[in-house]
């Protein structure tokens, strides 16, 4: 029996696949997608950033318009969670008729179905309804993504006890949520949960939340947090969960009982990987469940590529998306791109956070000296007039108070913000480039000439180029 | 799932009846008291289950219909549920609150006086798509607490069709044979109900559910809670042999809601416990 051949089969259709299988398309080769969800654009658009983030502008909307005294308005539990996610529709509906028409119009053949591998260069995608065929590729790019952790002791229901897949079906807004862990889903969630009038208490083992971030952004984080009501229960360790019929109970190592109307469990994600039928081909998955790869995203078998979260950390969208454009260009012998590896991290907590480069911590574990500037944006006309007095930008520089190491942000337009310091990572500038240039009045971009200027001025005097 | 193929109705009858079921001359039903009020204790903010104990406690047969259905399989007791308050603790506010609205809408709405087992047949379906609803939304990560209201009225119009057809048959001199009004079921319930659960105020997807189950590519932003209640519509008339679904595995709604067959699998193993809960809520 014959079967269907393409030069490049794509397993999984959010960011990852979906820039992959362009890439592929573009360059003119066969390419396959195959999706196990029917619309396009995978989880990302579905059940994850699309979604969370239209809930957050609802949230910043909230929070914004509460700012103004006289216009001040309860949100009330009464509110439904669909109310508040009307623009969702439109919004998805848009990113994924844009993903479709890009498929369509680059030649991408797209199956409905799950995919498992049923020889070297084959595999078998089951359709929802049970049909089967089996296509056969010369390469292939596993990017099937990830699903929420469920520990064995918190059994989660999708209904009282809910992960980040099921946490936006809520019909209602809960009065009180317990959010489990605290890392960026975790943060996110809270954060957003919180602007939105709801009684949030974040639970995690760890000493602060995303332990990977700046220490002052996620004080700053924090401060904001509690503002709003939040709570943060640090060192805690779970012991169990149950739903007792009224309220969903945390019960703590040490004999801690938190009740509350929900819970969001966010202690990770796992690989997609298990029903993939990987052993078959020998490509191998690590103890943490995801898949190596090398700097071409190869994994162990030399003509199966792997990218976005079934590859592990960032396991963020923008790079999942570099990562199958990456994938696709080294399977179809296309030059490799050429980017510089300096990669920006949003956090779309409220206030929302950015990072790139190295933070001051890490810098001095590198060279036991560095210059730091920080920018208050309460100091700056527009962070007034936007309402945002609590935001900060923080530069990191090198001794000599010329080479920038990294910028940390906190507050409005951080995740925006932030591509200035990349972009002036990439080019090489240097740190007195942002005092020597004109940024527009008023701007919070005037952020990085503030902050630079005190890296500039606390530089040794014989290293200034600016006086 | 596409409703059974239907003979056309006489003009006698039809006309009349597109007339009466029109938003405009129809009666319909209030939302029974104590289903409105469980409904208002349900989204209140400080909402308090010792009330809704004591609501349900001051209708008998509330009560009982209430205990019994808790002691079902459905909601798999590990002990006999023997109190309200203890049905309180074991079931939780909005389970209990789902079981005293399906049954204050059973005693009120779903009763035709001489078609006590053609209603009795359209309510165990009705709770078992609602038991299906729920299991569906849980496995395809959709809203649960929602579902089950879904579920079980989106066939509510059927009663008020029903009843109408008789008395439009009466006036006309037509015997109400079954071929007529099964036609005139199937033609008219979807519309009946939306119309009846909007004027009860009940949420948008509730409406959308009623309306557009046999069709869910037509309900705009609610087409997942649509494609939700198709899927537990067929899902309930293959549990009680009410109707040829064929393989619930292949319908259009599966593949929209990223279902397979593992998942279909498991809640299609679910049919005992949904079959005895119907029974329960008949």
């Amino acid at each position: 029996m014959s079967h269907q051949r393409f030069e490049f089969v794509v397993i999984g259709g959010g960011p990852a696949g979906q820039k992959a299988a362009i890439q592929g398309a573009k360059a003119g080769h066969s390419v396959l997608l195959v999706d196990k969800m029917g619309h396009h654009g995978g989880e990302c658009v579905h059940r994850g950033t699309i979604p969370s983030k239209t809930l957050r502008e609802t949230a910043l909307w909230i929070s914004g318009y509460k700012q103004h005294a006289h216009l001040e308005e309860k949100v009330s539990c009464d509110r439904t969670v669909d109310n508040l996610m009307r623009r969702l529709d439109s919004v998805r509906t848009a990113h994924e008729r844009f993903l479709e028409d890009q498929i369509e119009r680059n030649g991408v053949e797209r199956w409905h179905g799950r995919a498992r591998f049923t020889g070297g260069h084959q595999v078998t995608v089951e359709a929802p309804g049970g049909p089967e065929r089996t296509v056969e590729g010369d390469h292939f790019l596993i990017a099937t993504g990830s699903r929420p952790r469920t520990p064995n002791n918190v059994p989660i229901d999708h209904e009282h006890i809910l992960d980040s897949d099921s946490i936006l079906s809520m019909i209602y807004l809960p009065t009180s949520i317990v959010v489990l862990g605290a890392g960026v889903i975790a943060c996110e969630f809270a954060s957003i949960f919180a602007s939105l009038g709801v009684r949030v208490t974040m639970i995690d083992k760890s000493e602060r939340p995303l332990g990977f971030m700046d220490e002052e952004l996620v004080e700053r984080f924090l401060a904001h947090f509690a503002s709003l009501g939040g709570t943060f229960l640090q060192r805690r360790v779970i012991d169990r969960v149950e739903w007792n019929g009224t309220a969903v109970e945390a019960r703590l190592e040490g004999g801690e009982v938190i009740r509350s109307e929900k819970m969001l469990c966010a202690l990770g994600r796992v690989a997609c990987v298990r029903d993939l039928n990987l052993d078959l081909l020998g490509v191998e998955v690590n103890e943490r469940g995801v898949i190596p790869v090398d700097e071409f995203c190869r994994t162990s078998v030399p003509h199966v590529y792997a990218a976005g979260d079934s590859i592990g950390p960032p396991a963020l969208a923008a790079s999942s998306m570099e990562q199958g454009r990456r994938a696709a260009r080294h399977a179809l012998g296309l030059p490799d791109p050429k980017g510089s590896g300096v990669l920006p991290v949003g956090i779309y907590t409220i206030p929302e956070m950015a990072s790139v480069g190295i933070t001051e911590v890490q810098a001095m574990e590198r060279s036991g000296e560095v210059l730091v500037g920080r920018a208050d944006f309460a100091e700056l006309a527009r962070g007034q007039i936007v309402g945002d007095t609590e935001g900060m930008l923080k530069l990191v520089a090198d001794p000599s108070g010329r080479e920038l190491l990294g910028a940390h942000i906190v507050g409005v337009g951080a995740t925006e913000l932030i591509h200035v310091a990349q972009m002036a990572m990439v080019g090489g500038c240097d740190l007195e480039s942002f005092v020597d240039n004109i940024f527009n009045f008023p701007t919070m971009a005037e952020a990085y000439r503030v902050a630079a200027l005190q890296i500039v001025q606390a530089a040794p005097r014989e290293l200034r180029r600016v006086s | 799932m596409s409703p059974e193929s239907t003979t056309p109705l006489p003009e006698i009858v039809r006309a009349p009846l597109a007339e009466r079921t029109s938003e405009l001359s129809l009666e319909l039903p209030m939302l029974p008291d104590t289903a409105s009020r469980v409904m208002g204790l349900c989204t209140a903010e400080d909402c308090d289950v010792r009330e809704l104990a004591e609501l349900i406690e001051r209708d008998p047969s509330l009560a009982g219909h209430v205990l019994r259905i808790s002691n079902s399989a459905a909601f798999a007791p590990n002990e006999a549920i023997v109190s309200l308050q203890q049905a309180v603790t074991r079931l939780g506010f909005s389970v209990l609150s789902e079981i005293a609205v399906g049954v204050a809408l059973r005693g009120q709405v779903f009763r035709v006086p001489g078609f006590d087992k053609t209603i009795r047949l359209m309510w165990m379906h009705s709770a078992a798509a609602g038991a299906f609803a729920k299991d569906i939304a849980r496995t395809a990560r959709r809203n649960v607490e929602g579902a089950f209201l879904c579920g079980l009225l989106h066939d509510v119009g059927k009663p008020i069709v029903l009843t109408n057809v008789l008395d439009v048959c009466k006036q006309a001199r037509v015997r109400p044979n079954k071929p007529i009004v099964e036609t005139a079921l199937e033609e008219f319930h979807t519309t009946v109900g939306a119309m009846l659960v909007e004027r009860w105020g009940l949420a948008p997807w509730v409406v959308a559910a009623a309306e557009h189950h046999h069709r869910p590519e037509e309900a705009g932003a609610h087409e997942v809670e649509a494609n939700v209640t198709n899927l537990a519509d067929a899902l309930s008339h293959w549990a009680l042999s009410t109707r040829d679904v064929g393989d619930p595995r292949t319908l259009p709604s599966v593949a929209a809601l990223d279902l397979y067959d593992d998942d279909m699998v498991r809640i299609m193993a679910g049919r005992e416990a949904v079959l005895e809960l119907a029974a329960a809520f008949a």
